[in-house]
């Protein structure tokens, strides 16, 4: 990772300074930007935490109160769908979707660019395309009336988060590619630099 | 059609794609293929969610929220300290401890990917600072974790016995013999690795040292007692049990210990969320994935092709290896044993092979598959949470799987490894 | 020409009995081809469902407990003590009940289904940790449903505190004794291996397990009239297949369950122990019809009505 760095000619910590990364992009796109990676955050978190409490509660329910919460498990799986969609566009922000490098590290600069906006470039293509497909699904669903058998609420309503997450994540691909054809160094996400740190990025 | 799928797919992963778009790539093309055009292809969509839809599942975020909130606030750090006042002068204790904790929780949870992060998070720092390479450590972790599919409960022979018609109870017997042989091989490595590579040792604690270590870690001693106490007891689910756990970690982080404010966890909730949706989203797309292997029937052509009914017991046994060995690299080990059961069962019962034998060898199989590149959820979990390359990751693998197949080999010459215990207690 | 048919159980088990059949009669009386897919290969039930509504596949087979969450109807089923526990009158009944082969192919066909088949899969059976000989021996334990809100009704009906688990945790939940109970037809019990987690099998007689078959609309709507005889003659004589091979299957299932585990205590209720599992059946009928209004009502009144056409 240092011989990495000395070859962008530019440290990490210069160039992931937080304030910076809250908005790389400049003026009111960035806002917006960050202001949904917030939100995805935000999403995250409370998926996580309400998850918990979920089945949590659950226990409490079936040994105290001598009644299972019927519906525990369809509220788990609605909060793993917005776990997943909520996280994949905020993964794709912070650069951390799982891929096999090893090739690609051992390329030199120029070569590693082409490819980084190749790779952006399609991965958007693929997130827009799913994008639109779990469009067509959800219309399916929808026009079948299935409901949840539990909660009795429309089986279509848990699966908004997918397309939103889809477009979200195809979003940053894009912007990944464009910040990688205006900027010198290789960027594996509109904020992150290429090569693995270890220390979180806070939005 | 497979062999497109199949060459896209690892064209696009060589080349540093994100790993899901190989997978999306290949099912794609998989669908055109099958319906001649894009028209079904939102039913890619339902099987990303099929994908993530396990109840089973749920346990994953929830012990890693646990484990994080151990790991940053005190409580990791006091049960190691203690377990290394009693080992940390034996060359690789800590490599076996490491192990054998792996086993244990993932026997225990039955949640390879949540022991990955339970057992791995706190402990990988502290072997690197013990002066183990990361490679190993990683590939001790990872490859350890699976021996959970073979000690009960396990959710893989369950799925066995269901589509096989055999008894679960004796495939969870004859799992627990293959799966104690691989944690004496990894044990046996690990004392060798250390020595070999000279991995320092810690003075000798004395037993005053000990007491102190023992009386820090009482708090943190509860986790155990929830999820070993609380799962074998009956008290939960393994779902439930994490969930417990996470409601513990919070009142001893906040309440006990003080290591851990408001803030803290919301950042921990988040960041567990990051890692459970990089992995899920694999998930998700591989399920896509084979289905479409699954609806082409691929698998049954595939066999059908290389005459299997002319082979003896052992034959059949080792085109059984190979043949899932090869599935788990690619699809889901779940998925694998639905599809791939049902096609070897009739040959299975004209050989007159012992279902349990196979059960146990299967699931064996669908363990090495799980550790083993490019498909494994457990080496996307620990890609996510060490946040280490891909290629660091399994680089430390080989010696591991020579072992995980030097056992299988055995298995298949010594049945008794797990038809033993099985014998004793129901024949 | 390829068929694919999917179901919701393995290839041994009643289901995959029904669709090898049928499989066969279509292969021998037509040049087309079925391919099955078995539990689990190609999703749950709900997904198999929905490609075979989008014509991915051709034939499915669901259990109207599963089909509750699209057509509310279709819980009828669940209703205790609505279905005889006497298989030759059920056997007429599935076959010449108008609510089945009228009012439900209605139903279905609204939903993009034509609706083939409706058989029985046998009589449901509760097995748990204690014996139980009526609804007080219920009282406490923690019962394994499916996620259906009339089977939770039921089962609360029943005394029980009724548990919603998905079947993967089933087997488990009972060997760690989070749950005491669950129900399944006898030959479920022994092939799912639930038998070795519990320890009493009881017949309140309260229910028989119903499944449905089911093509494609716009794929049987554009076959051939040839090929949509080839068609019904294969349901036809799957139908009286899975019926004959039923007859003594329970029994034999239930040998090779005593054989296995010779403690097994195996109760059939009495008349007099089962009242108040009778009694609590009113509430659920009742509850039924609140869930689904006057379609719902018809269809149970047309379904008594047939019952008793067919005695
Ligand atoms: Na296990
Ligand atoms: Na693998």
């Amino acid at each position: 990772m240092e011989t990495k760095l000395a070859e962008n000619g530019t440290s990490l910590d210069e160039k992931q300074d937080p304030k910076r990364i809250c908005s790389s992009l400049l003026g009111i796109q960035g806002k917006i930007d960050s202001l949904i990676g917030r939100f995805e955050s935000f999403m995250l978190a409370t998926g996580v935490l309400l998850m918990a409490g979920n089945t949590v509660a659950n226990v409490i329910g079936r040994y105290i109160f001598q009644h299972s919460l019927f519906f525990t498990e369809e509220v788990n799986r609605i909060l793993i769908i917005l776990i997943t969609f909520a996280g994949v566009g905020y993964a794709a922000r912070q650069g951390r979707h799982i891929r096999m490098s090893a090739i690609y590290d051992a390329l030199p600069v120029r070569m590693r660019k082409f490819l980084m906006i190749t790779i952006s470039v399609v991965t958007a293509g693929m997130m827009f395309l799913l994008c639109y497909f779990s469009l067509a699904y959800i219309g399916k669903v929808m026009a079948s009336g299935r409901v949840l058998p539990a909660l009795q609420i429309p089986v279509w309503w848990i699966f908004v988060w997918v397309p939103l997450g889809f477009f979200m994540t195809g979003l940053q691909y894009l912007l990944t590619a464009v910040k990688n054809i205006l900027e010198k160094d290789v960027y594996l996400s509109t904020s992150v630099l290429e090569g693995y740190d270890d220390t979180e990025i806070e939005i | 059609m497979a062999a497109a799928m199949m060459l896209a797919m690892i064209i696009l992963l060589l080349l540093g794609f994100p790993m899901m778009v190989p997978l999306i790539i290949a099912a794609l093309i998989g669908f055109y293929e099958i319906f001649g055009g894009v028209g079904k292809m939102d039913f890619m969509v339902q099987q990303f969610l099929t994908g993530i839809r396990p109840a089973s599942l749920i346990a994953v975020p929830m012990f890693i929220l646990a484990a994080d909130i151990m790991t940053r606030g005190e409580s990791a750090r006091r049960m190691i300290d203690m377990v290394m006042a009693f080992i940390g002068h034996v060359k690789g204790g800590l490599a076996v401890s490491t192990a054998t904790a792996c086993t244990l929780f993932g026997a225990v949870s039955g949640s390879t990917q949540a022991t990955v992060v339970a057992v791995g998070s706190p402990l990988r720092p502290r072997m690197l600072k013990a002066g183990y390479k990361d490679s190993f450590i990683l590939a001790l972790i990872v490859n350890s974790s699976d021996i959970a599919f073979l000690i009960p409960p396990s959710i893989g022979m369950i799925i066995y016995g269901v589509v096989s018609n055999t008894s679960i109870a004796e495939l969870f017997i004859a799992g627990i013999g293959p799966g104690l042989l691989i944690l004496l091989f990894f044990t046996v490595y690990s004392v060798i690795y250390a020595t070999l590579t000279n991995v320092p040792t810690e003075p000798k604690a004395s037993w005053g040292e000990r007491l102190t270590a023992v009386r820090q870690a009482v708090w943190p001693l509860g986790f155990p007692v929830i999820i070993i106490g609380g799962i074998y007891g009956g008290v939960f689910s393994p779902t439930e049990a994490a969930a417990a756990c996470v409601l513990y970690a919070i009142i001893l982080e906040f309440l006990v210990f003080r290591s851990l404010n408001l803030p803290d966890i919301y950042a921990i909730a988040k960041s567990t969320g990051l890692i459970t949706a990089v992995v899920f989203i694999l998930v998700a797309a591989g399920s896509a994935f084979s289905w479409v292997i699954s609806f082409a029937q691929i698998p049954q052509a595939m066999l059908g092709a290389i005459g299997i009914t002319e082979m003896g017991a052992i034959g059949v046994l080792f085109v059984i290896s190979i043949a899932f060995f090869i599935g788990c690299m690619f699809v889901d080990p779940i998925v694998v044993i639905l599809v791939l059961v049902p096609i070897f069962a009739p040959v299975v019962k004209s050989v007159g092979l012992d279902p349990v034998l196979v059960g146990t060898i299967i699931t064996l199989q669908v363990a090495i598959g799980s550790a083993t590149p490019p498909f494994g959820c457990d080496i996307f979990t620990a890609i996510a949470i060490f946040k280490r390359p891909y290629l660091d990751v399994v680089r430390g693998t080989p010696p591991f799987v020579l072992m995980l197949l030097s056992v299988a080999v055995l298995l298949i010459f010594f049945p008794e490894i797990a038809l033993t215990l099985r014998d004793v207690a129901f024949r | 020409e390829k068929w694919r048919y999917a179901f919701e159980e393995s290839l041994t088990e009643v289901q995959g009995v029904y669709a090898t059949k049928f499989k066969e009669e279509i292969e021998a009386n037509s040049d087309h081809e079925v391919l099955l897919f078995p539990y689990g290969t190609l999703g749950e039930s709900a997904d198999i469902m929905e490609q075979a509504q989008a014509g991915i596949l051709q034939f499915v087979d669901q259990s109207p407990g599963f089909t509750g969450s699209l057509i509310p109807e279709a819980q009828v089923f669940f209703v205790p003590y609505l279905l005889p526990t006497d298989q030759e009158h059920l056997s007429r009944f599935y076959k010449n009940s108008k609510a089945i082969n009228e009012d439900f192919k209605d139903l279905y066909a609204n939903q993009g289904l034509e609706l083939l088949n409706m058989f029985p899969e046998g009589e449901v059976a509760m097995t748990t940790k204690d014996p139980v000989t009526g609804c007080e021996d219920l009282n406490e334990v923690k019962f394994r449903v499916m996620t259906n809100p009339l089977l939770v009704e039921s089962y609360k009906a029943f005394g029980a505190i009724p548990t919603p688990l998905p079947w993967g945790e089933v087997y488990g939940g009972l060997q760690l004794n989070i749950i005491q109970g669950q129900e399944n037809p006898t030959f479920f019990l022994y092939s799912t291996k639930i038998y070795e987690v519990t320890d009493h099998i009881t017949y309140a007689g309260h229910n028989n397990f119903t499944t449905a078959v089911m093509a494609n609309k716009e794929f049987f709507d554009g076959l051939s009239p040839a090929d949509q005889k080839v068609v019904n003659d294969a349901a036809a004589a799957a139908y009286d297949y899975i019926v004959s091979y039923q007859q003594g299957l329970a029994e034999q299932e239930l040998d090779k369950i005593k054989k296995a585990k010779p403690e097994m205590t195996v109760t059939v209720l009495s008349e007099e122990q089962r009242s108040c599992f009778k009694d609590a059946a009113k509430d659920v009928e009742a509850k039924f019809i609140e869930m689904t209004g006057d379609s719902g009502k018809a269809i149970l009144d047309q379904l008594k009505a047939d019952l008793k056409a067919t005695m």
